[in-house]
């Protein structure tokens, strides 16, 4: 343990005394939220701007407009269906809702249906209202099938709804839209660099073979297991620092809403850091030079972020590109983080830690594996 | 007690035996020479020893403990020079010879005691600011070593740690070499410059195709071949020397060339020093000088593996 801990201190000591290094490992990380300020920081106090096509006229579907009014930062304009297409295009509006007739009846029997959301923009911009008004819808219905029918019932309820929770749900649409952009940006950002620094941090093991350093280490009482152990232990240190210094300068300098407990978020990025740790090894592993290495890694990092939707939303992409996604860990690592924002409960989601643990393990146990094998043949205790 | 103990020892890499059933010895307070031509298997039984290659069969004892048993014990107490530079660029002097100490466990006053001392054995004192980047050759190869004595193992074991320097940097390193032996050091020395591990070794092992084919001290390696003598002919020109003719000679055991010297290996029971001045009369070759040498270890080398250790 003592030669462990040796090994760490110098591996930290020397890492982190080229200044190359402390930009790349400590500063990078950063770099994502200053792109999210600029991609998403113009965006505050904007207006979303929603057109309403009303074929239902009844008091819920009146109610459910003034809610949407209610909303900060969403211009309502009533339109008629066959000014929708051109004001969409012109970009006069962001989406459009549509109340069908039967909209209110379909919410009273419990069973919403017969509206629609229209919109050219993605899902990011319209996400939003989407989601509050669901909520909203939901709620209603629930109250109707509470009420069994019962319209005296209903009425008394809903009114006492109105009186209490409906103010809660109306804190700014927009923010919330506009945090949760800024926080996919960075935290995207953020995994990306932290991909590529645990393979840099794991390409150390090629480089002391290419110097025969690893082989003059392996002569000292340090064996080949303590030594990757140090070095995971090395990277796991690098990555904790690139995921704290990240979360608390988006929260205390640039005040980027998470909407996730720092905790909570810092937990997912913990478990990702083991994912790219893990895989940074397995890179290691199938590669006999760091020029295969790095090889592999842009082969490998490069196009799974992407994939991931760690630049841009995976809304955005076509359908099967999005199936290819879901087998990805920075994808989930997203996904839960989006999960836990949109006020799933932490403990809730305990599958997809489950998800992101298996990668870990499984990209652990094959390097592990792999690097046992290469050992062997290569006759090295 | 024995230092080290090798008790048939083999290593195969797939089919090809690189060290073949070797039994070997090495007492405390010894200089141990291993002299072998390239491929002779010296690197593969020093890996071996030092933990760093798993053997296909036999075993090795360092100071009386197996050494893939107790592995610990037996790391603990050697010191490896590899043949290869095995040094971090990007640390001074000081910081490598720190940074390989402490994995010995060495802290504090301690460890900076010993590589103080570790830099100084090695005339590097000046240098232990610097990095290896500025270093010379001979200066890498110097910092090698004190990586590796600075925890003072009862065992060093030295793997060709004089290949490609100047001469400033041998001298400091023989030297080094034979102070570390006066302070308790035993030491494994591979090399191909016979005349350093005749200079320095108190015994020697001549090694080839993986296994010992001699083993003593330099006089009991020379005795193996008093029975032949060495006459050197200096000629003006080698072109006429036919080679093949003073081979047939009576008594000629050996006969090669080294620049402007025919070196010829004879029987010293039959004189035939006027048969072979004839030859080089009758091709009309111009004879500058004639010296008769004692043997050394070169002729032994030459004699018992037929070839030369360089340049093969
Ligand atoms: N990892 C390996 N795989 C296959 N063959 C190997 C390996 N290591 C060494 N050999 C072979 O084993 C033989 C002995 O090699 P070794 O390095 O021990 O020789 P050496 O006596 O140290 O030579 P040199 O003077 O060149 O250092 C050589 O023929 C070499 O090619
Ligand atoms: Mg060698």
């Amino acid at each position: 343990m003592k030669d462990i801990l040796w090994l760490i201190q110098n591996t930290l000591s020397v890492t982190f005394r080229k200044k190359k290094n402390i930009v790349m490992y400590l500063c990078m990380p950063l770099v994502g939220i200053i792109i999210a300020l600029l991609a998403y920081g113009g965006n505050q106090g904007t207006t979303l701007n929603v057109g309403i096509v009303n074929h239902d006229n009844s008091e819920i579907t009146t109610d459910t407009i003034q809610f949407l009014e209610g909303l900060d930062n969403v211009e309502i304009s009533k339109i008629a269906a066959k000014d929708m297409k051109d004001k969409m295009t012109s970009g006069k509006l962001d989406t459009v809702i549509t109340f069908e007739k039967g909209y209110s009846d379909s919410v009273l029997k419990g069973q919403p249906d017969h509206i629609q959301l229209t919109s050219i923009k993605g899902a990011a911009i319209t996400g939003y209202v989407k989601s509050y008004l669901y909520q909203f819808i939901d709620n209603l219905s629930t109250i109707s099938r509470a009420a069994d029918g019962n319209e005296q019932t209903f009425k008394q309820l809903y009114s006492a709804y109105q009186q209490k929770d409906f103010k809660l749900g109306t804190h700014s649409l927009e923010n919330a839209a506009r945090s949760k952009n800024m926080t996919n940006q960075t935290i995207g950002f953020l995994i990306m660099i932290m991909m590529l620094s645990a393979a840099n941090m794991s390409e150390i093991i090629l480089l002391e073979k290419e110097n025969r350093t690893y082989f003059r280490l392996l002569s000292t009482p340090i064996n080949a297991r303590k030594y990757l152990l140090a070095n995971v232990i090395v990277n796991m240190i690098i990555m904790t620092m690139q995921v704290l210094i990240t979360l608390t300068v988006m929260k205390t300098i640039f005040h980027i809403g998470l909407n996730v407990s720092f905790v909570d978020a810092f937990f997912v990025m913990l478990l990702f850091s083991f994912i790219a740790v893990g895989l940074s090894l397995l890179m290691i592993a199938f590669s006999n030079s760091r020029s295969a290495a790095s090889a592999l890694q842009n082969l490998i990092i490069t196009p799974t972020v992407m994939l991931s939707g760690c630049y841009w939303p995976v809304e955005v992409m076509p359908k099967g590109l999005q199936k290819i996604a879901d087998f990805l860990p920075q994808r989930w690592a997203l996904d839960t983080l989006t999960q836990l924002q949109e006020g799933q409960s932490f403990s809730s989601l305990y599958l997809n830690y489950a998800i992101l643990f298996a990668f870990a393990a499984a990209f652990f146990l094959i390097a592990v594996y792999k690097f046992s094998r290469n050992n062997s043949t290569q006759n090295f205790v | 007690m024995n230092v080290l103990e090798i008790k048939n020892l083999t290593k195969k890499f797939g089919d090809f035996i690189a060290v073949d059933n070797m039994s070997l010895t090495v007492a405390e307070g010894e200089i141990f020479g291993f002299l072998g031509a390239n491929g002779a298997g010296k690197s593969t039984t020093i890996n071996m020893i030092a933990g760093l290659l798993r053997s296909n069969d036999g075993t090795i004892s360092i100071l009386g403990k197996n050494n893939a048993k107790q592995s610990r014990f037996a790391k603990m107490n050697i010191g490896m020079v590899p043949q290869d530079i095995a040094i971090y660029e990007d640390m001074t002097a000081y910081e490598n010879v720190k940074f390989f100490a402490g994995l010995y466990g060495l802290r504090g006053a301690e460890l900076n005691e010993r590589v103080v001392e570790a830099l100084e054995f090695v005339g590097l004192q000046d240098k232990h600011k610097s990095y290896p980047k500025s270093f010379s050759g001979g200066m890498k190869r110097r910092l090698n070593i004190a990586c590796a004595i600075a925890h003072r193992p009862k065992l060093i074991i030295m793997d060709e740690p004089t290949v490609g320097i100047d001469p400033q940097s041998r001298n400091y390193i023989l030297t080094s070499v034979r102070k570390l032996n006066e302070m308790g050091c035993t030491i494994i020395y591979t090399s191909h410059y016979m005349e350093e591990v005749e200079e320095i070794c108190s015994k020697i092992a001549i090694i080839d195709h993986g296994k010992i084919i001699a083993e003593g001290t330099k006089e009991q390696l020379k005795s193996i071949i008093t029975n032949t003598k060495d006459v050197w002919i200096e000629v003006k020109t080698t072109e006429k020397v036919n080679l093949a003719a003073i081979q047939d000679i009576n008594g000629v055991e050996a006969v090669s060339v080294d620049e402007n010297f025919i070196k010829i290996n004879s029987d010293t029971g039959v004189n035939n020093l006027n048969k072979i001045l004839e030859h080089f009369m009758n091709s009309h070759i111009e004879i500058r000088s004639l010296q008769e040498k004692a043997p050394n270890l070169e002729t032994v080398f030459l004699t018992l593996t037929g070839r030369n250790l360089r340049d093969q």
